[in-house]
């Protein structure tokens, strides 16, 4: 469980996305406005905000701003209509983590919530070994073992699975793998990313008796021991 | 600009002009000194210097030889032939003594030894007992015994030299003026009328009729070139404008569908009894159709924002980089459809472009590969460095696009009548065209295995290289 503010000020998707997350197992605050969300925010104390872009009284980017350079750490998502790359790229700018554009599908956005509370903190040392149940990853030597049996990946599996690995037990939608692992923002209308899930899935399950690597229907995929 | 006979009167040109004809009778009027000066002035120093060299030879016969010698001195000179001088030997009463006058026509000077300069006119035969009265000029001396001499020189021409100059530059001076102020007329009524005729265009476009073109003469001047680059900008206008309603009319049909489709499915929904489970099914599929709209509303919005000459972020990246990696994006999905995929991605080369747009294109492109080949099928996907630019190559084994059809199927929404029952918005290829464009590069349609077996799509995507 995390505790999640939302700072929205059209109130009926306000109530949704407060929705989305409680049903996600999350604590949320709200804040209809720029001025009071700053406020809760450098208040309480929250594992992960979400921000609409466009707010009265202090608009979203301005708010993050302010709140980072007063030294706030809780990452933070934009919820924005605005979704080129360019409106993306300031957003990531002034110091938010994610960027979702609306409107969003509600699994998406609880899977992007769970990943932003997952973040790794500034300070800690650099992670270089993996370990999903018997499945382990060696960030430096790029390796890849399960059950002690060496798997072949090629760079891109690789990266995917580190991908997963890395938010293992939290839900991960097709588009963030898009964004993350292969860093395009559009969406392609053949099912790329399918394929090579199945693939990826193929070289770590397909020998062994647990599967880790779990299709999430309606939303994504989820790496689980 | 208001018009009227004299509107002119205000244009710059004509300013201009005026400017000028000023300038030329300045310049008129300096070169009259300066024609003066050279003939008339040295025509007069030449007179002073000749009678000054007589006056002084006398005075030597005077100093030599007193009255005597001095008469004998004036009858031998005046008895030389062609000699322009007239002289006169007077007593002091005013006597003549000797001389070509029947009287001295001037006042002599009363001081001795002073030698005055004088004006006068003196009668020149012309042939035939006939004479006339010529201007000239002399010098005047009276003598140290009291008489009084006088030497004079024709000076007629020179005048006549001074009234033909005057006459000529007098006479020329308007005429240049006249000329220039009319030439100045002529040319700021061209240019009036030009601008005025760019005026109307711009008046008519602003009257919202973007058909309107303006007039090129041909002579490529600056007014020429005004107006061809007027035109080139109404022509995108228009083809934006155009693009901008076919795009109306198509989302209004396009996105039309499928609400109405939605409606009918929820009002459906209502009315025929309700289970959780039949309610959980309509809302999905009720979610999924939106998701539907929505993305086709995206593709609409990033189009709209390309045709508006958005820049995009132009960064200078390796194009192979990226296209092995769409490569690597597609290749298993190929596989998946059962489609050979072939790529050839070659290595290194630079474009400076926006690398989202551009795999979003090529990514659209090798989308509706994938869709429209049919089992078994291969998709090649190459890159390679041509003559005009980088061209991304994808060519399919599906039905194709027949040549009369190439043109529409760029145009926003546009499907051909067997890709109907496909899914799709119809966009794919209008975005990759677009893409193409806003890097100055161009989208071709071809055929993959050209006539006669005529099949296969072979989209060529050919971007400038970076310079």
């Amino acid at each position: 469980m995390m505790r999640v503010l939302v700072i929205e000020d059209d109130r009926e998707h306000a109530t949704f996305i407060n929705k989305v997350l409680s049903e996600a197992g999350h604590d949320v605050e709200t804040a209809y406005d720029g001025a009071n969300g700053l406020a809760l925010a450098r208040d309480g104390e929250f594992d992960a905000m979400v921000v609409d872009r466009m707010l009265p009284e202090k608009d979203g980017l301005k708010l993050v701003e302010e709140y980072r350079t007063g030294g706030g750490q809780t990452p933070a998502l934009f919820l924005s209509a605005l979704s080129d790359v360019e409106n993306r790229v300031e957003g990531l700018k002034v110091g938010a983590d994610d960027y979702l554009a609306k409107p969003f599908a509600p699994a998406e956005l609880a899977a992007r919530v769970e990943a932003l509370g997952r973040r790794q903190v500034k300070d800690e040392p650099p992670v270089t070994k993996l370990k999903v149940g018997d499945l382990e990853m060696d960030l430096l030597a790029r390796k890849v073992w399960r059950a002690g049996q060496k798997i072949d990946l090629q760079p891109r599996e690789f990266r995917l699975l580190e991908f997963l690995m890395r938010h293992a037990g939290q839900v991960v939608t097709r588009t963030m793998l898009l964004e993350k692992v292969w860093d395009y923002h559009f969406d392609p209308q053949t099912n790329v990313i399918d394929v090579h899930v199945s693939r990826l899935r193929a070289k770590i399950d397909k020998d062994f008796d647990e599967p880790l690597l779990q299709t999430v229907r309606g939303a994504g995929y989820c790496l689980q021991a | 600009m208001k018009s009227g006979p004299f509107a002119f009167v205000r244009t710059t040109t004509f300013r201009l002009a005026l400017v000028y004809s000023v300038l030329f009778g300045l310049f008129s009027f300096l070169l009259l000194a300066y024609l003066f000066q050279a003939t008339v002035g040295s025509l007069r120093a030449e007179a002073d210097q000749r009678l000054d060299a007589e006056m002084r030879a006398l005075g030597l016969a005077y100093n030599a030889g007193g009255m005597e010698r001095l008469e004998q001195s004036v009858i031998e000179r005046a008895l030389v032939s062609g000699a322009p001088f007239r002289y006169q030997l007077e007593t002091p009463e005013g006597e003549r003594i000797i001389g070509d006058f029947p009287y001295l026509p001037v006042s002599p000077p009363d001081t001795v030894g002073e030698v005055s300069m004088v004006s006068l006119s003196i009668e020149m035969p012309r042939g035939e007992g006939t004479s006339s009265v010529t201007e000239a000029e002399g010098r005047i001396v009276r003598l140290a015994n009291g008489n009084v001499l006088l030497v004079a020189i024709e000076t007629g021409e020179r005048g006549r030299i001074v009234r033909r100059i005057t006459q000529a530059v007098t006479t020329a001076a308007p005429i240049g003026i006249l000329l220039a102020l009319i030439g100045g007329v002529f040319i700021s009524r061209y240019a009036a009328r030009r601008a005025e005729q760019l005026t109307r265009t711009t008046e008519a476009i602003v009257a919202g009729d973007l058909s309107v073109r303006a007039p090129v003469a041909g002579s490529g001047d600056e007014f020429d070139r005004l107006a061809q680059h007027l035109n080139t900008m109404l022509e995108r206008l228009e083809r934006l404008m155009a693009s901008t309603r076919h795009a109306g009319d198509a989302i209004a049909h396009d996105l039309r569908s499928p609400l109405s489709r939605l409606r009918n499915r929820l009002e459906g929904a209502l009315i025929s009894p309700m289970t959780e489970e039949s309610a959980r099914e309509t809302l999905e599929s009720t979610v999924v159709e939106v998701d539907n709209v929505l993305q086709t509303f995206n593709a609409i919005l990033r189009l709209s924002r390309l045709d508006a000459g958005a820049e995009g972020r132009m960064i200078k990246f390796d194009i192979h980089d990226l296209m092995s990696e769409m490569a690597d994006l597609y290749e298993p999905a190929c596989e998946f459809a059962g489609l050979n995929f072939v790529s050839d991605v070659g290595t290194g080369l630079a474009v400076l472009g926006d690398r989202e747009l551009i795999a979003q294109a090529v990514s659209n492109l090798l989308d509706n590969a994938v869709k429209y080949t049919p089992q078994g099928g291969t998709i090649r996907f190459s890159v390679r460095r041509g003559p005009n630019g980088i061209a991304i190559t994808v060519a399919d084994d599906g039905p194709g696009i027949p040549e009369h059809q190439r043109e529409h199927a760029k145009e926003r929404f546009f499907r051909l009548d067997s890709a109907r029952t496909q899914p799709g918005s119809g966009l794919g290829l209008a975005l990759a065209d677009a893409v193409a464009e806003l890097h100055k590069g161009h989208l071709d349609l071809l055929w993959t295995e050209p006539p006669p077996n005529a099949r296969g799509l072979k989209a060529v995507l050919t971007l400038p290289r970076d310079r």
